[in-house]
Protein backbone atom coordinates (compact mmCIF):
# COMPACT_ATOMS: atom_id res chain seq x y z
CA UNK A 1 0.00 0.00 0.00
CA UNK A 2 1.11 3.57 -0.67
CA UNK A 3 1.97 5.91 2.18
CA UNK A 4 -1.69 6.85 2.59
CA UNK A 5 -4.93 6.09 0.72
CA UNK A 6 -7.73 8.61 0.59
CA UNK A 7 -11.43 8.07 -0.08
CA UNK A 8 -14.03 10.73 -0.74
CA UNK A 9 -17.69 9.73 -0.43
CA UNK A 10 -20.46 11.71 -2.08
CA UNK A 11 -24.07 11.16 -1.18
CA UNK A 12 -27.23 12.81 0.04
CA UNK A 13 -28.44 13.52 3.54
CA UNK A 14 -30.26 10.40 4.77
CA UNK A 15 -28.19 7.90 2.76
CA UNK A 16 -25.95 7.19 5.72
CA UNK A 17 -22.61 8.12 4.15
CA UNK A 18 -21.26 9.61 7.38
CA UNK A 19 -22.00 6.34 9.19
CA UNK A 20 -20.62 4.41 6.21
CA UNK A 21 -17.32 6.29 6.45
CA UNK A 22 -17.01 5.45 10.15
CA UNK A 23 -17.90 1.79 9.52
CA UNK A 24 -15.29 1.50 6.78
CA UNK A 25 -12.61 3.17 8.91
CA UNK A 26 -13.35 0.80 11.78
CA UNK A 27 -13.24 -2.23 9.47
CA UNK A 28 -9.83 -1.36 8.01
CA UNK A 29 -8.64 -0.52 11.53
CA UNK A 30 -9.66 -4.03 12.60
CA UNK A 31 -7.56 -5.33 9.72
CA UNK A 32 -4.43 -3.61 10.97
CA UNK A 33 -4.38 -0.15 9.42
CA UNK A 34 -4.84 3.22 11.03
CA UNK A 35 -7.87 4.99 9.65
CA UNK A 36 -9.74 8.22 10.07
CA UNK A 37 -13.24 9.07 8.91
CA UNK A 38 -14.74 12.51 8.96
CA UNK A 39 -17.45 14.49 7.32
CA UNK A 40 -18.49 17.96 6.39
CA UNK A 41 -21.99 19.10 6.69
CA UNK A 42 -23.97 22.25 7.18
CA UNK A 43 -27.47 22.36 8.59
CA UNK A 44 -28.15 19.31 6.42
CA UNK A 45 -31.45 17.66 5.75
CA UNK A 46 -32.62 14.67 3.77
CA UNK A 47 -31.55 14.93 0.15
CA UNK A 48 -28.90 17.64 0.52
CA UNK A 49 -25.43 16.74 -0.86
CA UNK A 50 -23.08 15.44 1.87
CA UNK A 51 -19.36 14.66 1.64
CA UNK A 52 -17.44 12.27 3.87
CA UNK A 53 -13.74 11.42 3.90
CA UNK A 54 -11.65 8.41 4.90
CA UNK A 55 -7.88 8.25 5.24
CA UNK A 56 -6.06 4.93 5.63
CA UNK A 57 -2.41 4.63 6.57
CA UNK A 58 0.13 2.35 8.22
CA UNK A 59 1.01 5.33 10.44
CA UNK A 60 -1.13 6.85 13.16
CA UNK A 61 -0.17 10.41 12.22
CA UNK A 62 -2.18 11.84 9.33
CA UNK A 63 -2.99 15.35 8.12
CA UNK A 64 -6.22 17.01 9.23
CA UNK A 65 -7.20 18.65 5.97
CA UNK A 66 -10.07 17.76 3.70
CA UNK A 67 -9.40 15.41 0.79
CA UNK A 68 -8.90 17.13 -2.54
CA UNK A 69 -6.94 14.43 -4.45
CA UNK A 70 -8.65 11.17 -3.52
CA UNK A 71 -7.53 7.72 -4.62
CA UNK A 72 -11.18 6.67 -4.51
CA UNK A 73 -14.29 8.71 -5.29
CA UNK A 74 -17.43 6.87 -4.16
CA UNK A 75 -20.73 8.14 -5.50
CA UNK A 76 -23.79 6.97 -3.57
CA UNK A 77 -26.26 8.83 -5.79
CA UNK A 78 -25.71 9.20 -9.53
CA UNK A 79 -27.87 12.33 -9.72
CA UNK A 80 -25.13 14.26 -7.90
CA UNK A 81 -22.87 16.59 -9.88
CA UNK A 82 -20.28 14.50 -11.73
CA UNK A 83 -17.91 17.47 -11.84
CA UNK A 84 -17.94 17.96 -8.06
CA UNK A 85 -17.86 14.28 -7.22
CA UNK A 86 -14.87 13.46 -9.39
CA UNK A 87 -12.90 16.70 -8.83
CA UNK A 88 -9.23 15.96 -8.19
CA UNK A 89 -9.61 12.17 -8.48
CA UNK A 90 -6.08 10.84 -8.97
CA UNK A 91 -4.84 9.51 -12.28
CA UNK A 92 -5.19 5.75 -12.03
CA UNK A 93 -7.65 6.23 -9.18
CA UNK A 94 -11.00 4.53 -8.79
CA UNK A 95 -14.49 5.88 -9.34
CA UNK A 96 -17.15 3.72 -7.73
CA UNK A 97 -20.73 4.59 -8.50
CA UNK A 98 -24.13 3.34 -7.44
CA UNK A 99 -25.61 2.69 -10.88
CA UNK A 100 -27.53 0.08 -12.80
CA UNK A 101 -26.99 -0.71 -16.48
CA UNK A 102 -29.68 1.49 -17.94
CA UNK A 103 -30.50 3.99 -15.29
CA UNK A 104 -29.43 7.48 -14.30
CA UNK A 105 -25.83 6.33 -13.94
CA UNK A 106 -25.50 6.59 -17.74
CA UNK A 107 -25.94 10.32 -17.57
CA UNK A 108 -23.34 10.60 -14.82
CA UNK A 109 -20.86 8.46 -16.73
CA UNK A 110 -21.47 10.38 -19.96
CA UNK A 111 -20.74 13.61 -18.11
CA UNK A 112 -17.52 12.18 -16.73
CA UNK A 113 -16.32 11.59 -20.31
CA UNK A 114 -12.68 10.73 -21.05
CA UNK A 115 -10.75 10.27 -17.87
CA UNK A 116 -7.58 8.76 -16.46
CA UNK A 117 -9.24 6.58 -13.81
CA UNK A 118 -11.07 3.25 -13.64
CA UNK A 119 -14.82 3.16 -13.21
CA UNK A 120 -16.69 0.54 -11.24
CA UNK A 121 -20.41 0.24 -10.64
CA UNK A 122 -22.73 -1.61 -8.34
CA UNK A 123 -26.52 -1.38 -8.46
CA UNK A 124 -26.78 -0.57 -4.79
CA UNK A 125 -30.29 0.86 -5.08
CA UNK A 126 -31.68 -2.37 -6.54
CA UNK A 127 -29.83 -4.52 -4.00
CA UNK A 128 -31.11 -2.31 -1.16
CA UNK A 129 -34.70 -2.65 -2.41
CA UNK A 130 -34.29 -6.39 -2.77
CA UNK A 131 -33.33 -6.63 0.91
CA UNK A 132 -36.09 -4.19 1.89
CA UNK A 133 -33.50 -1.70 3.13
CA UNK A 134 -35.42 1.55 2.88
CA UNK A 135 -36.85 4.30 4.98
CA UNK A 136 -40.19 4.98 3.29
CA UNK A 137 -39.39 5.55 -0.38
CA UNK A 138 -35.71 6.22 0.36
CA UNK A 139 -33.44 3.18 -0.30
CA UNK A 140 -30.60 2.73 2.22
CA UNK A 141 -27.67 1.91 -0.03
CA UNK A 142 -24.76 2.48 2.33
CA UNK A 143 -24.01 -1.10 3.35
CA UNK A 144 -24.04 -2.27 -0.30
CA UNK A 145 -21.57 0.49 -1.18
CA UNK A 146 -19.39 -0.53 1.77
CA UNK A 147 -19.19 -4.08 0.44
CA UNK A 148 -18.09 -2.74 -2.94
CA UNK A 149 -15.50 -0.43 -1.34
CA UNK A 150 -13.99 -3.31 0.63
CA UNK A 151 -13.92 -5.54 -2.42
CA UNK A 152 -12.23 -2.96 -4.67
CA UNK A 153 -9.69 -1.64 -2.18
CA UNK A 154 -8.79 -4.92 -0.51
CA UNK A 155 -8.27 -2.95 2.70
CA UNK A 156 -10.92 -4.75 4.69
CA UNK A 157 -12.10 -8.33 4.79
CA UNK A 158 -15.82 -8.99 4.57
CA UNK A 159 -15.64 -10.39 8.12
CA UNK A 160 -14.21 -7.17 9.57
CA UNK A 161 -16.76 -5.12 7.67
CA UNK A 162 -19.60 -7.21 9.09
CA UNK A 163 -18.10 -6.90 12.57
CA UNK A 164 -17.94 -3.13 12.20
CA UNK A 165 -21.51 -2.96 10.86
CA UNK A 166 -22.76 -4.94 13.85
CA UNK A 167 -21.28 -2.31 16.13
CA UNK A 168 -22.92 0.67 14.45
CA UNK A 169 -26.08 -0.62 12.79
CA UNK A 170 -29.03 -1.88 14.78
CA UNK A 171 -31.93 -1.77 12.29
CA UNK A 172 -32.39 -4.66 9.80
CA UNK A 173 -29.03 -6.13 10.72
CA UNK A 174 -29.47 -9.43 8.84
CA UNK A 175 -30.60 -7.64 5.68
CA UNK A 176 -27.64 -5.26 5.94
CA UNK A 177 -25.21 -8.14 6.30
CA UNK A 178 -26.68 -9.80 3.20
CA UNK A 179 -26.50 -6.49 1.35
CA UNK A 180 -22.85 -5.91 2.20
CA UNK A 181 -21.98 -9.37 0.88
CA UNK A 182 -23.87 -8.72 -2.31
CA UNK A 183 -22.12 -5.37 -2.77
CA UNK A 184 -18.81 -7.16 -2.26
CA UNK A 185 -19.65 -9.72 -4.97
CA UNK A 186 -21.56 -7.65 -7.51
CA UNK A 187 -19.29 -4.66 -8.08
CA UNK A 188 -17.86 -4.67 -11.60
CA UNK A 189 -15.75 -2.55 -13.88
CA UNK A 190 -17.75 -0.68 -16.51
CA UNK A 191 -17.00 1.07 -19.80
CA UNK A 192 -17.07 4.82 -19.67
CA UNK A 193 -20.19 5.01 -21.77
CA UNK A 194 -23.01 2.61 -21.14
CA UNK A 195 -25.75 2.62 -23.74
CA UNK B 1 -3.69 -0.41 25.34
CA UNK B 2 -7.32 -0.50 24.31
CA UNK B 3 -7.67 1.34 21.03
CA UNK B 4 -11.13 2.36 19.94
CA UNK B 5 -12.22 4.22 16.84
CA UNK B 6 -14.02 7.24 18.29
CA UNK B 7 -14.58 10.89 17.41
CA UNK B 8 -12.99 13.85 19.18
CA UNK B 9 -16.35 14.67 20.73
CA UNK B 10 -16.77 11.13 22.02
CA UNK B 11 -13.22 11.27 23.40
CA UNK B 12 -14.13 14.37 25.43
CA UNK B 13 -17.28 12.73 26.81
CA UNK B 14 -15.52 9.46 27.63
CA UNK B 15 -12.83 11.40 29.52
CA UNK B 16 -15.53 13.05 31.63
CA UNK B 17 -17.17 9.69 32.36
CA UNK B 18 -13.83 8.07 33.26
CA UNK B 19 -12.85 10.94 35.59
CA UNK B 20 -16.22 10.77 37.33
CA UNK B 21 -18.01 14.08 37.76
CA UNK B 22 -20.79 15.07 40.12
CA UNK B 23 -22.57 17.20 37.56
CA UNK B 24 -22.84 17.73 33.82
CA UNK B 25 -25.02 20.61 32.69
CA UNK B 26 -24.95 21.31 28.99
CA UNK B 27 -26.96 22.50 26.04
CA UNK B 28 -26.34 20.96 22.61
CA UNK B 29 -24.99 23.06 19.73
CA UNK B 30 -23.26 22.08 16.48
CA UNK B 31 -20.45 20.94 16.39
CA UNK B 32 -20.39 20.06 20.11
CA UNK B 33 -23.65 18.03 20.08
CA UNK B 34 -22.03 14.58 20.19
CA UNK B 35 -20.40 15.42 23.53
CA UNK B 36 -23.80 16.06 25.12
CA UNK B 37 -25.30 13.03 23.35
CA UNK B 38 -22.55 10.71 24.54
CA UNK B 39 -22.79 11.98 28.13
CA UNK B 40 -26.60 11.71 28.04
CA UNK B 41 -26.21 8.10 26.86
CA UNK B 42 -23.88 7.35 29.77
CA UNK B 43 -26.49 8.88 32.07
CA UNK B 44 -29.31 6.85 30.51
CA UNK B 45 -27.33 3.65 31.09
CA UNK B 46 -26.59 4.66 34.68
CA UNK B 47 -22.86 4.94 33.93
CA UNK B 48 -22.31 8.68 34.34
CA UNK B 49 -22.04 8.58 38.11
CA UNK B 50 -23.11 12.20 38.65
CA UNK B 51 -26.20 14.15 37.69
CA UNK B 52 -26.94 15.14 34.11
CA UNK B 53 -28.91 18.37 34.08
CA UNK B 54 -30.68 19.40 30.88
CA UNK B 55 -30.82 23.17 30.82
CA UNK B 56 -32.67 25.77 28.78
CA UNK B 57 -29.61 27.68 27.52
CA UNK B 58 -25.84 27.89 27.60
CA UNK B 59 -26.06 30.67 30.16
CA UNK B 60 -27.95 28.28 32.42
CA UNK B 61 -25.48 25.47 31.66
CA UNK B 62 -22.57 27.41 33.09
CA UNK B 63 -24.62 28.97 35.88
CA UNK B 64 -25.63 25.48 36.96
CA UNK B 65 -22.03 24.21 36.80
CA UNK B 66 -20.95 27.26 38.81
CA UNK B 67 -23.49 26.56 41.56
CA UNK B 68 -22.42 22.93 41.74
CA UNK B 69 -18.72 23.80 41.90
CA UNK B 70 -19.39 26.38 44.62
CA UNK B 71 -21.00 23.55 46.59
CA UNK B 72 -17.83 21.48 46.20
CA UNK B 73 -18.95 19.35 43.24
CA UNK B 74 -16.80 18.38 40.26
CA UNK B 75 -18.64 19.96 37.32
CA UNK B 76 -18.33 19.82 33.54
CA UNK B 77 -19.98 21.59 30.63
CA UNK B 78 -19.35 21.88 26.90
CA UNK B 79 -20.34 24.33 24.22
CA UNK B 80 -19.31 26.01 20.96
CA UNK B 81 -19.45 29.35 19.21
CA UNK B 82 -22.68 31.25 19.89
CA UNK B 83 -23.22 29.09 22.96
CA UNK B 84 -19.89 30.25 24.41
CA UNK B 85 -20.71 33.86 23.55
CA UNK B 86 -24.04 33.50 25.34
CA UNK B 87 -22.21 32.28 28.48
CA UNK B 88 -19.88 35.27 28.52
CA UNK B 89 -21.03 36.92 31.75
CA UNK B 90 -20.93 33.63 33.66
CA UNK B 91 -17.48 32.84 32.22
CA UNK B 92 -16.09 35.89 34.03
CA UNK B 93 -18.09 35.06 37.15
CA UNK B 94 -16.68 31.53 37.49
CA UNK B 95 -13.05 32.65 37.43
CA UNK B 96 -13.78 35.57 39.77
CA UNK B 97 -15.43 33.14 42.18
CA UNK B 98 -12.36 30.83 41.96
CA UNK B 99 -14.37 27.68 41.24
CA UNK B 100 -12.77 24.78 39.38
CA UNK B 101 -14.85 23.88 36.30
CA UNK B 102 -13.80 22.12 33.11
CA UNK B 103 -15.50 23.25 29.93
CA UNK B 104 -14.91 22.00 26.41
CA UNK B 105 -15.34 24.50 23.61
CA UNK B 106 -15.48 23.13 20.08
CA UNK B 107 -14.35 25.90 17.76
CA UNK B 108 -16.94 27.23 15.33
CA UNK B 109 -17.17 30.60 13.62
CA UNK B 110 -19.41 33.16 15.28
CA UNK B 111 -21.94 34.85 12.95
CA UNK B 112 -23.28 36.82 11.25
CA UNK B 113 -23.68 35.11 8.89
CA UNK B 114 -24.17 31.57 10.22
CA UNK B 115 -21.08 29.45 9.60
CA UNK B 116 -20.03 26.09 11.03
CA UNK B 117 -16.35 26.10 10.05
CA UNK B 118 -13.85 26.12 12.92
CA UNK B 119 -12.70 29.73 13.35
CA UNK B 120 -11.04 30.02 16.78
CA UNK B 121 -12.55 33.44 17.45
CA UNK B 122 -15.15 31.99 19.82
CA UNK B 123 -12.67 30.76 22.44
CA UNK B 124 -10.10 33.49 21.75
CA UNK B 125 -12.74 36.14 22.41
CA UNK B 126 -12.83 34.74 25.97
CA UNK B 127 -9.07 35.31 26.36
CA UNK B 128 -9.39 37.84 29.16
CA UNK B 129 -12.02 36.09 31.27
CA UNK B 130 -9.59 34.47 33.69
CA UNK B 131 -9.98 30.92 32.38
CA UNK B 132 -7.06 28.74 31.41
CA UNK B 133 -7.23 27.60 27.79
CA UNK B 134 -5.61 24.51 26.26
CA UNK B 135 -5.85 23.71 22.52
CA UNK B 136 -5.80 20.10 21.28
CA UNK B 137 -4.70 18.73 17.89
CA UNK B 138 -6.50 15.37 17.90
CA UNK B 139 -8.87 13.02 19.71
CA UNK B 140 -6.20 11.35 21.88
CA UNK B 141 -5.07 14.76 23.08
CA UNK B 142 -8.69 15.72 23.74
CA UNK B 143 -9.26 12.66 25.92
CA UNK B 144 -6.01 13.10 27.83
CA UNK B 145 -6.30 16.88 28.20
CA UNK B 146 -9.86 16.81 29.52
CA UNK B 147 -8.70 14.40 32.24
CA UNK B 148 -5.68 16.57 33.07
CA UNK B 149 -7.77 19.76 33.03
CA UNK B 150 -9.69 18.60 36.11
CA UNK B 151 -6.44 18.23 38.06
CA UNK B 152 -5.09 21.57 36.87
CA UNK B 153 -8.33 23.40 37.55
CA UNK B 154 -8.82 21.88 41.00
CA UNK B 155 -5.22 22.55 42.02
CA UNK B 156 -5.22 26.23 41.02
CA UNK B 157 -8.90 26.92 41.71
CA UNK B 158 -9.31 28.39 38.27
CA UNK B 159 -11.68 27.14 35.57
CA UNK B 160 -10.13 25.54 32.50
CA UNK B 161 -11.34 25.51 28.90
CA UNK B 162 -10.25 22.63 26.64
CA UNK B 163 -10.54 23.69 23.02
CA UNK B 164 -10.53 21.85 19.70
CA UNK B 165 -11.63 22.40 16.10
CA UNK B 166 -15.14 21.56 14.97
CA UNK B 167 -15.40 18.77 12.35
CA UNK B 168 -11.63 18.36 11.79
CA UNK B 169 -11.47 16.93 15.32
CA UNK B 170 -15.01 16.84 16.77
CA UNK B 171 -16.41 14.78 13.88
CA UNK B 172 -13.28 12.77 13.03
CA UNK B 173 -13.33 9.10 14.00
CA UNK B 174 -9.83 7.89 14.76
CA UNK B 175 -7.91 5.39 16.88
CA UNK B 176 -7.79 6.49 20.50
CA UNK B 177 -6.23 4.64 23.41
CA UNK B 178 -9.13 4.66 25.87
CA UNK B 179 -8.08 3.94 29.46
CA UNK B 180 -10.33 1.99 31.79
CA UNK B 181 -12.30 3.75 34.48
CA UNK B 182 -10.39 2.37 37.46
CA UNK B 183 -6.99 3.48 36.15
CA UNK B 184 -8.34 6.97 35.52
CA UNK B 185 -10.13 7.27 38.87
CA UNK B 186 -7.02 6.08 40.73
CA UNK B 187 -4.98 8.66 38.85
CA UNK B 188 -7.37 11.57 39.29
CA UNK B 189 -8.64 10.92 42.81
CA UNK B 190 -11.57 12.69 44.46
CA UNK B 191 -11.96 16.48 44.10
CA UNK B 192 -9.56 18.06 46.63
CA UNK B 193 -11.22 21.47 46.98
CA UNK B 194 -13.51 22.79 49.68
CA UNK B 195 -17.13 23.75 49.14
CA UNK B 196 -17.68 27.51 49.32
CA UNK B 197 -21.24 27.01 50.47
CA UNK B 198 -22.72 24.04 52.34
CA UNK B 199 -26.22 22.76 53.06
CA UNK B 200 -27.40 24.05 56.42
CA UNK B 201 -24.98 26.97 56.29
CA UNK B 202 -26.42 29.49 53.85
CA UNK B 203 -24.04 32.23 52.72
CA UNK B 204 -24.14 35.22 50.42
CA UNK B 205 -21.07 34.87 48.24
CA UNK B 206 -19.25 37.54 46.26
CA UNK B 207 -21.24 40.55 47.46
CA UNK B 208 -20.35 44.13 46.60
CA UNK B 209 -16.73 45.10 47.12
CA UNK B 210 -14.43 47.97 46.15
CA UNK B 211 -11.70 48.27 43.57
CA UNK B 212 -9.15 48.22 46.39
CA UNK B 213 -10.26 44.72 47.33
CA UNK B 214 -10.88 43.66 43.77
CA UNK B 215 -7.34 44.45 42.64
CA UNK B 216 -5.98 42.03 45.23
CA UNK B 217 -8.38 39.34 44.03
CA UNK B 218 -7.38 39.95 40.42
CA UNK B 219 -3.71 39.76 41.40
CA UNK B 220 -4.43 36.51 43.22
CA UNK B 221 -5.95 34.98 40.08
CA UNK B 222 -3.10 36.26 37.95
CA UNK B 223 -0.47 34.82 40.27
CA UNK B 224 -2.37 31.51 40.48
CA UNK B 225 -2.61 31.24 36.72
CA UNK B 226 1.08 31.92 36.28
CA UNK B 227 1.69 28.64 38.12
CA UNK B 228 -0.19 26.68 35.45
CA UNK B 229 2.76 25.75 33.18
CA UNK B 230 4.64 24.34 36.17
CA UNK B 231 1.59 22.46 37.50
CA UNK B 232 0.83 21.18 34.02
CA UNK B 233 4.38 19.84 33.76
CA UNK B 234 4.05 18.01 37.07
CA UNK B 235 0.64 16.58 36.10
CA UNK B 236 2.09 15.38 32.81
CA UNK B 237 5.06 13.66 34.37
CA UNK B 238 2.64 11.70 36.59
CA UNK B 239 0.42 11.12 33.57
CA UNK B 240 3.41 9.74 31.66
CA UNK B 241 4.06 7.18 34.39
CA UNK B 242 0.48 5.90 34.34
CA UNK B 243 -0.55 6.28 30.71
CA UNK B 244 2.76 6.36 28.80
CA UNK B 245 2.08 9.72 27.13
CA UNK B 246 2.56 13.32 28.07
CA UNK B 247 2.19 16.83 26.70
CA UNK B 248 3.76 20.21 27.28
CA UNK B 249 2.39 23.73 27.42
CA UNK B 250 4.12 23.86 24.05
CA UNK B 251 5.24 20.84 22.05
CA UNK B 252 8.17 21.78 19.79
CA UNK B 253 9.47 19.56 16.98
CA UNK B 254 12.49 21.47 15.71
CA UNK B 255 15.00 19.53 13.59
CA UNK B 256 18.69 20.49 13.90
CA UNK B 257 19.46 23.43 11.68
CA UNK B 258 15.83 24.50 11.21
CA UNK B 259 15.72 28.29 11.23
CA UNK B 260 12.02 28.53 10.42
CA UNK B 261 9.28 27.13 12.62
CA UNK B 262 5.53 27.05 12.15
CA UNK B 263 3.48 27.85 15.23
CA UNK B 264 0.04 26.28 15.22
CA UNK B 265 -2.65 25.45 17.78
CA UNK B 266 -5.38 22.86 17.30
CA UNK B 267 -6.00 20.64 14.26
CA UNK B 268 -3.65 22.52 11.93
CA UNK B 269 -0.72 21.62 14.22
CA UNK B 270 -1.17 17.97 13.32
CA UNK B 271 -1.29 18.75 9.60
CA UNK B 272 2.01 20.61 10.00
CA UNK B 273 3.47 17.74 12.06
CA UNK B 274 2.60 15.27 9.30
CA UNK B 275 4.07 17.51 6.59
CA UNK B 276 7.36 18.27 8.41
CA UNK B 277 9.41 15.50 6.72
CA UNK B 278 8.41 16.97 3.34
CA UNK B 279 9.56 20.49 4.25
CA UNK B 280 13.29 21.09 4.54
CA UNK B 281 14.71 23.01 7.49
CA UNK B 282 11.31 23.70 9.01
CA UNK B 283 10.09 22.93 12.51
CA UNK B 284 6.81 22.95 14.42
CA UNK B 285 5.91 24.71 17.62
CA UNK B 286 2.57 23.34 18.70
CA UNK B 287 1.01 25.83 21.07
CA UNK B 288 -1.20 23.93 23.50
CA UNK B 289 -1.58 26.30 26.42
CA UNK B 290 -2.84 29.74 25.40
CA UNK B 291 -3.82 31.05 28.84
CA UNK B 292 -1.60 31.44 30.64
CA UNK B 293 0.59 32.27 27.65
CA UNK B 294 3.72 30.07 27.94
CA UNK B 295 6.11 32.90 27.25
CA UNK B 296 9.21 31.43 28.92
CA UNK B 297 8.77 28.03 27.27
CA UNK B 298 8.35 29.63 23.84
CA UNK B 299 11.31 31.97 24.16
CA UNK B 300 13.65 29.26 25.40
CA UNK B 301 12.62 26.81 22.65
CA UNK B 302 13.24 29.47 20.00
CA UNK B 303 16.52 30.58 21.58
CA UNK B 304 17.80 27.05 21.99
CA UNK B 305 17.43 26.35 18.27
CA UNK B 306 18.41 29.82 17.06
CA UNK B 307 15.10 30.17 15.21
CA UNK B 308 15.00 33.19 12.90
CA UNK B 309 11.45 33.04 11.62
CA UNK B 310 8.12 31.98 13.09
CA UNK B 311 5.21 31.47 10.72
CA UNK B 312 1.99 31.54 12.74
CA UNK B 313 -1.13 29.71 11.59
CA UNK B 314 -4.06 31.73 12.88
CA UNK B 315 -7.50 30.27 12.27
CA UNK B 316 -8.88 33.53 13.58
CA UNK B 317 -8.55 37.27 13.13
CA UNK B 318 -8.88 40.17 15.52
CA UNK B 319 -10.38 42.69 13.12
CA UNK B 320 -8.19 45.75 12.82
CA UNK B 321 -5.05 43.94 14.04
CA UNK B 322 -4.69 40.43 12.64
CA UNK B 323 -4.23 36.87 13.87
CA UNK B 324 -4.42 36.57 17.64
CA UNK B 325 -1.73 33.91 18.17
CA UNK B 326 0.68 36.04 16.11
CA UNK B 327 -0.08 39.13 18.20
CA UNK B 328 0.46 37.22 21.42
CA UNK B 329 3.70 35.74 20.12
CA UNK B 330 5.08 39.13 19.01
CA UNK B 331 4.25 40.53 22.40
CA UNK B 332 5.92 37.59 24.18
CA UNK B 333 9.09 37.83 22.04
CA UNK B 334 9.46 41.60 22.42
CA UNK B 335 12.83 42.46 23.89
CA UNK B 336 14.29 38.99 23.35
CA UNK B 337 17.88 38.80 22.04
CA UNK B 338 17.91 37.81 18.36
CA UNK B 339 14.14 38.16 18.28
CA UNK B 340 12.72 36.02 15.44
CA UNK B 341 10.67 37.62 12.69
CA UNK B 342 6.97 36.69 12.81
CA UNK B 343 4.73 36.07 9.80
CA UNK B 344 1.00 35.67 10.29
CA UNK B 345 -1.08 33.36 8.08
CA UNK B 346 -4.77 34.12 8.60
CA UNK B 347 -7.23 31.27 8.09
CA UNK B 348 -10.16 33.21 9.56
CA UNK B 349 -13.57 31.70 8.94
CA UNK B 350 -12.00 28.37 9.86
CA UNK B 351 -10.75 27.66 6.34
CA UNK B 352 -8.84 24.48 5.60
CA UNK B 353 -5.04 24.33 5.79
CA UNK B 354 -4.07 22.06 2.91
CA UNK B 355 -0.66 20.45 2.36
CA UNK B 356 -0.32 22.45 -0.88
CA UNK B 357 -0.95 25.72 1.01
CA UNK B 358 1.55 24.78 3.66
CA UNK B 359 4.24 23.99 1.10
CA UNK B 360 3.50 27.26 -0.67
CA UNK B 361 3.69 29.22 2.61
CA UNK B 362 7.15 27.82 3.38
CA UNK B 363 8.40 28.20 -0.22
CA UNK B 364 7.24 31.81 -0.48
CA UNK B 365 8.66 32.72 2.92
CA UNK B 366 12.10 31.48 1.84
CA UNK B 367 11.87 33.48 -1.41
CA UNK B 368 10.26 36.66 -0.11
CA UNK B 369 11.68 37.17 3.38
CA UNK B 370 9.74 39.55 5.62
CA UNK B 371 6.03 39.71 4.89
CA UNK B 372 3.98 40.47 7.96
CA UNK B 373 0.62 38.98 7.10
CA UNK B 374 -1.00 36.75 4.49
CA UNK B 375 -4.58 35.63 4.03
CA UNK B 376 -5.23 31.94 3.50
CA UNK B 377 -7.64 32.57 0.63
CA UNK B 378 -4.74 34.08 -1.36
CA UNK B 379 -2.64 30.94 -0.91
CA UNK B 380 -4.88 28.38 -2.56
Amino acid sequence: MEEMLEFRLHGRGGQGIVVAAAIFAEAVFLDGYYARAFSLFGAERRGAPVTAFIRVSRERLMPRSRIYRPDYAVIFDSSLSAETSTAGLKEGGTLLINAGEAKDGNLFLTTVGDNPYRIFAVDATEIAWKHKLAIGSFPMVNTVMLGAMASLSGLSSLESLVQSIKKRVTASLEANISAVGEGYECVREVEQLVT
Amino acid sequence: MAFELISGSQAAAIAVQRVGVDLVSAYPITPQTAIVETLANFDARGELGGDFVSVESEYAALACAYGAAAAGARAFTATASHGLAYMHEMIHWCSGARVPIVMVNVNRTIGAPWCLDPDQGDSLSQRDTGWMQIYCSGAQEVLDTVMQAFLLSEELLLPCMVVFDGFYISHTYEAVDVPDQKTVRDFIGPPPFEAQVKPGAPANLHGLTTGDNQIELIRGRHEAMKLAPQSFKAINSRFQETFGRSYGAIDPVIPDGAKTVILAAGATAETVRWALPKMQDTGLLQLRMFRPFPREELCSALEEHGVEKVIVIDRNCSTGMGGIFAQELRSALYGMDNQPDVQDIILAGGIDLTIEMLERIVREEKAEGHVEQKWGVDLR
